[in-house]
């Protein structure tokens, strides 16, 4: 009788784990769940968990991932000014009411997200068509709206999820690619070029004009620092006159001597080199040559 | 489970049946050897199941490995509260699959994405092998890409965002349905936001740290926002002018190496020339030194001699006038170097007669005359 305690205790787990296998479920961390009763939405879970339902003609479970998904749309819109812009965006959304959502879905997240798109095209043309090109690219700070166009787009969304009653909140929205028609493309490009064009001779007329500068400032500065060299080179020579201005104190001793000391001296450096002197008879001593009359009385 | 059910059943029979049999023992050996065969295979399926149970709880084990972090699920539900449901590494256990889940979370670990707008339509093979398709004069939307600057030209960038799941990490993984996809788009956004309000050539020279620092601002921003729960590592930027107008582009950057030619030669002749004319300064500030240091010795030499001569002068100045006077003469005319002495009348002496006269014997010329 000892082994049939044993086995009567197994086969009721055994019958444990069967029956749960009909009415037990579980909701992940990151899913609610709805349970219907023959079709029709009863019970909502919200809380992680395992949980009781009765066997699946009666009730049926749906669970429905609370995670936030995302999608993509691709659009072209016209800016208030007449632009024609590829505007892609991105979009966070999630299921925040599921016993609303259910039934407007009927639990499906890719119908959810269909109908979502849908409302993304809407915001397209009823937000970006009321501003203007430079409100999406500008190199004004002051002008550019790129944040508040995403943060318009998504309140808008937010706002038609919500009226529709689709029980999904958008999370958030952001722009993803801004994007010309390929027409506009070509015009861009010519336009690029010839703004590089005046670029390149600007660039060169700036260097040229630089370099000019350069040189002339170099040539001023050179001759202002000659210049001042040259007066203070007059100056020290000033200095100097001014100096042996003091020694010619003593010939005023004998102005006469120092007259003819002077003139002795210039003769001697005047002749100094490389001199070829021309001279007439007449000249001292020369004269003695034919004249015997220089000879002095005292020789006699 | 259902088949050990059943084998159980046959098993447990013979036991009842037994404590009857011993005096019948001799008479019935079949029934005995019967017995014996349902004993020794309820032994072998205890034996299994025990085995059985065993597996079952031994592949509960886990490891967290050095950069994970992991969370138990228990039906689906966290099991702890808060920072405290995070287990770190090392080995763990949970209940197989039905009870416990394990969800690891890869906390430590560099992911990267790349960002999917902006560059032309190409792909790595082509770009390695030099095989892209060479560049067209639009850019077609639904195939190349391409980012708007703020004064409306077109540029291309790409990046490689290198990132990892801020701790606890909860958020990564369990909030989104797809979140590296997200990681992705809000680095494509960030691109797309940064070059909105930059110039092109402020994008691709004059500025190109500042771009990545609003990318990255931008991108923290986007991610704080959308509580994607990672920390940016790093941002690799690439920037390049529309293919199209790569010779445009080239022909600025060429303009403005000329630019820096000429600057560079108007600074070198710059500092030549102010250095030449200080060097001139300096020697004509030396000359003039030395012109006044001449003076003042010369001078000073002259009256050192007048002092000396003046005795002599004031005793008799006619006979020191005369004497003094014919020894200077004699000095230069000995130290002149030709003298020609003119007779009376002669008013006519040619000078310089050297010089034609080697003309005609120059070799050179010699040559020329054949």
């Amino acid at each position: 009788m000892k082994y049939n305690s044993v086995t009567i205790g197994i086969g009721a787990v055994l019958v444990l784990i069967f029956a749960s296998w009909f009415l037990v479920f579980q909701v992940r961390t990151t899913e609610v769940a709805v349970v219907t009763t023959f079709g029709r939405p009863t019970r909502d879970i919200e809380k992680a968990g395992a949980y009781l339902k009765w066997p699946p003609p009666i009730q049926k479970v749906h669970k429905v991932d609370q995670r936030i998904h995302n999608f993509e749309s691709f659009e072209q819109v016209l800016t208030s000014d007449g632009y024609n812009l590829l505007l892609s965006v991105y979009v966070g959304w999630s299921i925040n009411d599921p016993k609303m959502f259910f039934p407007r879905f009927g639990g499906s997240e890719s119908k959810a997200q269909a109908s979502l798109e849908g409302l993304v095209r809407n915001a397209y043309s009823g937000v970006v068509g009321r501003h203007p090109f430079a409100h999406f690219v500008s190199t004004d700070e002051k002008e550019l709206k790129f944040a508040e166009i995403e943060n318009e787009m998504l309140q808008r969304i937010q706002a038609d999820a919500q009226a529709n009653k689709y029980g999904v909140q958008i999370k958030f929205l952001g722009i993803k690619k801004l994007g010309l028609p390929e027409s506009v493309t070509k015009l861009v490009f010519e336009r690029m070029q010839s703004e590089r064009q005046v670029l390149v001779s600007e660039i060169q007329a700036r260097g040229e004009s630089e370099a000019a500068n350069i040189r002339s400032a170099a040539e001023l500065a050179s001759a202002k620092l000659l210049a001042d060299a040259e007066a203070e080179a007059t100056r020290i020579r000033g200095l100097g006159d001014l100096e042996a201005a003091k020694s010619y104190e003593v010939f005023k001793q004998e102005p006469a001597l120092a007259t003819f000391l002077l003139q002795l001296g210039a003769l001697e450096s005047f002749l100094k080199e490389r001199t070829t002197l021309v001279l007439d008879l007449d000249t001292s001593p020369l004269n003695l040559l034919k004249d015997r009359s220089a000879i002095p009385k005292a020789g006699k | 489970m259902t088949t050990d059910g059943i084998k159980l059943t046959p098993s447990r029979r013979p036991a009842p049946v037994e404590p009857p049999t011993p005096p019948e023992v001799p008479d019935d050996s079949s029934s005995q050897a019967l017995s014996d065969a349902l004993r020794s295979s309820f032994a072998i399926v205890r034996v299994l199941m025990i085995g059985l149970v065993l597996l079952f709880l031994a592949s509960g084990f886990f490891t967290v490995g050095p950069q994970e972090k992991a969370v138990k699920l228990r039906f689906g539900r966290p099991v702890g509260e808060g920072e405290q449901m995070l287990l770190g590494p090392g080995p763990h256990w949970a209940f197989p699959y039905p009870i416990d889940e394990v969800v690891k979370i890869p906390v430590g670990v560099m992911q990267s994405v790349q960002s999917s707008v902006g560059w032309y339509a190409t792909t790595r093979a082509q770009e390695a092998s030099n095989t892209e398709p060479p560049p067209g004069p639009s850019l077609n939307p639904a195939r190349d890409s391409y980012l708007l600057t703020g004064d409306a030209n077109i540029i291309h960038v790409r990046g490689n965002l290198a990132y990892r799941i801020k701790e606890p990490g909860l958020q990564y993984v369990f909030n989104f349905a797809n979140a590296s996809n997200l990681v992705q788009n809000a680095f494509n956004s960030a691109l797309v936001f940064a070059a909105s309000r930059y110039a092109v050539d402020d994008v691709l020279t004059r500025d190109f740290g500042g771009f990545r620092e609003l990318v990255q601002r931008r991108l923290t921003q986007l991610i704080d926002r959308q509580q994607l729960g990672i920390v940016v590592d790093q941002i690799d930027l690439e920037r390049i002018p529309p293919r199209f107008l790569k010779e445009q582009f080239n022909a600025v950057g060429e303009a403005e190496a000329r630019r820096g030619k000429l600057l560079n030669e108007a600074r070198n002749y710059e500092s030549q020339a102010i250095n030449n004319a200080r060097a001139a300064a300096t020697a004509r500030k030396a000359a003039a030194e030395g012109d006044r240091a001449r003076l003042i010795a010369s001078v000073a030499a002259e009256a050192e001699r007048f002092n000396h001569l003046l005795p002599q002068y004031r005793s008799n100045p006619e006979l020191f006038r005369r004497q003094y006077q014919s020894e200077t003469v004699n000095r230069v005319w000995t130290s002149a170097q030709e003298k020609w002495i003119l007779p009376p009348g002669q008013r006519r002496i040619e000078l310089d007669r050297q010089p034609p006269r080697l003309r005609t014997l120059s070799p050179l010329k010699v040559e020329e005359g054949h």
